[in-house]
């Protein structure tokens, strides 16, 4: 029997395809030119059967890689090289069971954070962290694999992950497990992820896909606040310095702010001045970074004294205060009420295959001004290959960040990245750039991780990196190593990531 | 030449996409987008990302690197696709003008899909066995008409009506679908008119437009056609064409001056223009005899709201109704479900139609109208034979039939 036929018996034939076309369309995440084109693509319908093709997975020594939303930057849930079996998940997106007495959402992990949440808002009811920027399609169980942000929330209730009660899990070698309450047999539904033991969803939040394949998640749910306010503010010079110190002062008077964020200068220039993304920031005549916040409320005296918090911080710190309409730059308005998890798309496709991909990385809030400025100084200092991806692109790669979001504790996100063009232009497919960028990319994450962040979207290219350039300490690199070889003794699951299989 | 010309042509659009795969899941009730890709939710559990723009613009991409060939299977995908246009919008909206994706600029799905199926045309493994009757049929001198009737047939209705001259300011072309499966709806026009006191001219010898020969991407089988209707046109003297199907609308509007390479010597608008100015100027007066208020739905065809941005003048029209009471359903304008007829489904695909246009009748069931509305006769055609195939009492009229149930 061939593996096709292997699988189609697991899943049936209409939800296992080995035509080319199909594999094609699962060969890229979201980046043009990382490509893995799979052998296979499933849609299986629940943890049975994922359990039952990994099982044949570990038979025939083949990799399978989970696929929620498919939109890592860095080939998270595409193949490594063209090889495997791509497990699509969105087929199981179903709502499972809201507890609405204990604020519990019980869902199949191929959801997208969206498709939840409109379901949420029907009770009054939200994820808190809304998950990542990109959750419209993104799904759960790829944000819990991540710890993801960015779509809203996190300033307040911290990454995704903050709020996991249970995960039921597909080990690598076909065990099916539940974790926190679900641990208990006797447990009559999900309600604490922590106790009986280690917290063993710990395990798998955050791991890239390389520890289980996540089938079914339970997350805290909250109701949504009926008031909230959202102001954008123009930072004075050094716009980035004046960010941080806002964010530190929010966090260290304790203000209960549900998003806070910063767009640096070189986006609010470019993407006003050059790319005309920010209709929005043109009447500003000095442009330079933004700061934003969201403040929800429970009542308007609640709101108004939150209000007058953080406004005593930015105005202290000698931000301005636009408008509050969208029209005149108001960009978290926009953000909270319209936006949600597009703030960070009209950064994709700025210009025609310009690639934008980013580190997605936990720093210290007063440590994002400095990387931002050694990335300045990098990009000066590659301005020779710069200009070749130039000649032929017709225009100059920019180094940066997106918008950098506080997150829970003293930490913001740093989506900061070299954005760069793809290799097809016109008819012609430039290998060099590929040369450029993979030497480029690797060099700037270098950088940047010697600054002591955590790479949280890791893909298989930061996974690896961090690996090949000695950043984790043996100790540690060592503990994952064993657990891997542990739980997936053939490498199956997610085969690639974090040099495991290549070291054996 | 290349075996991939249109195609590369569309290469900033093609690799411009990121693959965020907001067109296959996005649901954003801020802004009344509740999902995107019709084919794909019809598709159910089957779908696969082929199935939706995310999935086919890789292939695409892979294609242009040179390591995916055009195929007859690649055919069969690229034709379960009616282009309505929704993965566009929803890849461009941040529906606020204030902050822009700068997709919006160089993606047009609905043109990368026209590029593939040109392709695939001139590569030979397209038209399909249906698309290619459809073709044969239109360029038949006996017929000019893609159902394969017989030349005069798509004129008979002519014989039923009067006010109607062969010259005049303001001529109406007819286009084939209502003349030759919807002809009870050009007889209501014609009554419309004359309970305004109004005449038009009609087109003689008048073919095909020629949108199903473009929507399948042959190009060059349509041109002998816009350029033989431009001429019979002229003859009217009209210096405003008015259409009453939507799929006509576009292609007169949009695709014959492109193909044509320049500006028609006449202005094309839709029945709901000519509707409303006869409305508004008072010639057409629409008595108040109902005493039960009928509730309404209007559907948005994908050729009037997101191919040419039409979606006031129907509603402006629907409004002055006198006992109508017009409900918007859940995903309306640029949000609208498609019907699942456009692009050469219905006539190569006739269950996966039907199958799409099962989504929008539960949608229009749910919101409690007695008649669904629309200005398109495939979406008539698709949508009545859905709620024919689901057995449900609601109805679904052009605004036109409807019109004339009150005159």
């Amino acid at each position: 029997m061939t593996l096709i036929q292997k699988l189609q018996n697991i899943v049936t034939e209409k939800f296992a395809s080995d035509d080319i076309y199909v594999r094609h369309a699962y060969s890229r995440n979201v980046h043009p030119d990382l490509q893995g084109v799979p052998e296979y693509v499933v849609r299986p319908k629940d943890a049975k059967e994922i359990s039952e093709i990994l099982k044949v997975a570990n038979e025939e020594n083949i990799p399978v890689i989970p696929r929620g939303g498919g939109d890592c930057e860095w080939g998270g849930s595409i193949a490594t090289g063209d090889v495997g079996i791509i497990l699509d998940m969105k087929r199981m997106d179903n709502i499972m069971n809201l507890d609405e007495e204990n604020l519990i959402c019980t869902v199949e992990a191929g959801i997208s954070w969206g498709k939840l949440n409109e379901y949420l808002s029907r009770f009054g009811l939200y994820t808190g962290c809304m998950g990542p920027g990109s959750g419209l399609t993104a799904s759960i169980g790829g944000g819990i694999s991540h710890h993801s942000v960015g779509a809203g929330g996190c300033a307040k209730y911290g990454a995704c992950t903050n709020q996991l009660v249970s995960l039921e899990v597909v080990l690598p070698t076909g065990e099916i497990i539940e974790t926190g309450s679900q641990a208990n047999k006797f447990s009559k539904f999900p309600f604490n992820r922590f106790g009986n033991g280690p917290d063993l969803a710990g395990l798998f939040c955050g791991d890239n896909g390389i520890y289980g394949v996540k089938t079914k998640v339970s997350l805290q749910v909250f109701p949504k606040p009926p008031f909230a306010n959202y102001k954008t503010f123009l930072c004075p010079r050094n716009s980035a310095e004046v960010a941080a110190q806002i964010f530190t002062e929010i966090r260290q008077k304790g203000i209960d702010v549900y998003d806070a964020m910063y767009i640096d200068e070189i986006l609010i220039k470019l993407g006003t001045n050059t790319f005309g993304m920010y209709p929005m920031f043109e009447h500003l005549k000095r442009k330079r970074g933004i700061v934003f916040y969201v403040v929800e409320a429970n009542s308007e005296q609640e709101l108004e004294e939150k209000i007058k918090q953080l406004d005593n911080i930015l105005l202290s710190n000698k931000a301005e205060e636009l408008g509050s309409e969208i029209a005149d730059g108001n960009f978290a308005k926009w953000h909270y009420t319209e936006g949600q998890w597009q703030t960070y798309h009209n950064c994709w496709g700025i210009i025609p295959t310009f690639e934008n991909i980013t580190t997605e990385c936990f720093t210290p809030i007063k440590s994002f001004p400095k990387i931002l400025k050694d990335i300045e100084v990098w990009d000066i200092e590659n301005e020779e290959n710069m200009k070749k991806i130039e000649e032929i692109a017709g225009f100059r790669p920019i180094s940066g960040t997106g918008v950098v979001p506080l997150v829970d504790g003293n930490n913001v996100e740093l989506t900061c990245g070299f954005t760069t063009f793809g290799c097809y232009h016109d008819g012609e497919y430039h290998e060099i750039i590929k040369d450029i960028n993979l030497k480029l990319w690797k060099s700037f994450l270098t950088l940047v991780l010697k600054h002591g962040v955590q790479f949280y979207m890791m893909g298989s290219i930061p996974s690896r990196l961090m690996v090949e350039i000695g950043a984790y300490t043996s100790e540690y690199y060592n503990l994952m190593k064993s657990i891997k070889k542990t739980l997936d003794p053939h490498m199956i699951l997610s085969r690639g990531k974090f040099n495991f299989w290549e070291d054996d | 030449m290349s075996k991939i010309e249109n195609l590369k042509k569309q290469w900033e659009a093609i690799m411009s996409c990121m693959g965020c795969g907001d067109c296959g899941f996005a649901i954003r009730p801020a802004v009344g987008r509740y999902l995107v890709c019709p084919v794909k939710e019809a598709k159910g559990e089957e779908g696969f990302e082929i199935w939706f723009a995310r999935g086919r613009m890789n292939v695409l991409k892979s294609i242009l690197e040179g390591k995916l060939e055009l195929s007859k299977d690649l055919a069969e995908f690229a034709y379960q696709c009616s282009e309505c246009g929704s993965c566009t919008d929803t890849c461009h909206e941040t529906h606020n003008p204030y902050i822009i994706l700068n997709t919006s600029k160089w993606i047009d799905h609905v043109e990368v899909w026209h590029a593939l199926r040109q392709d695939l045309i001139k590569a030979g493994f397209a038209p399909l066995d249906r698309h290619a009757k459809l073709i044969e049929y239109m360029n038949n001198p006996d017929m000019r008409n893609p159902y394969g009737e017989p030349k005069e047939k798509k004129f008979e209705w002519l014989n039923d009506v009067k006010g109607v001259s062969k010259t005049g300011d303001l001529a109406f072309y007819a286009g084939c679908t209502e003349p030759l499966r919807q002809k009870e709806t050009l007889l209501n026009l014609a009554k419309i008119f004359n309970a305004a006191g109004k005449e038009f001219a009609v087109i003689e010898d008048e073919w095909c437009c020629g949108s199903i020969s473009i929507r399948i991407g042959d190009i060059e089988a349509v041109k002998p056609n816009i350029e033989h209707n431009i001429e019979q046109i002229k003859k009217t003297g009209a210096k405003k064409v008015f259409v009453a199907c939507a799929g006509c609308y576009r292609t007169l509007k949009k695709d014959w001056p492109e193909i044509f390479g320049q500006d028609l010597p006449f202005e094309v608008v839709n029945v709901t223009e000519v509707l409303l100015d006869l409305i508004n100027n008072e010639s057409l007066k629409i008595p108040e005899k109902d005493t039960e208020v009928i509730k309404v739905a209007y559907h948005d065809p994908c050729h009037l709201g997101r191919h040419m941005d039409f979606y006031e003048p129907p509603r402006e029209v629907i409004a002055k109704i006198p006992n109508t009471e017009m409900i918007e359903l859940r995903r309306n304008r640029n949000n609208a479900w498609c019907c699942g007829a456009g692009g050469g489904v219905k006539s190569q695909f006739p269950e996966l139609a039907l199958d799409i246009a099962k989504d929008r009748i539960d949608e229009a069931v749910e919101s409690g109208i007695d008649i669904l509305l629309t200005e398109c006769p495939f979406c008539v055609g698709n949508l009545a034979d859905s709620v024919k195939k689901e057995n449900t009492n609601m109805k679904v009229l052009d605004i036109i039939d409807y019109i004339a149930t009150k005159i």
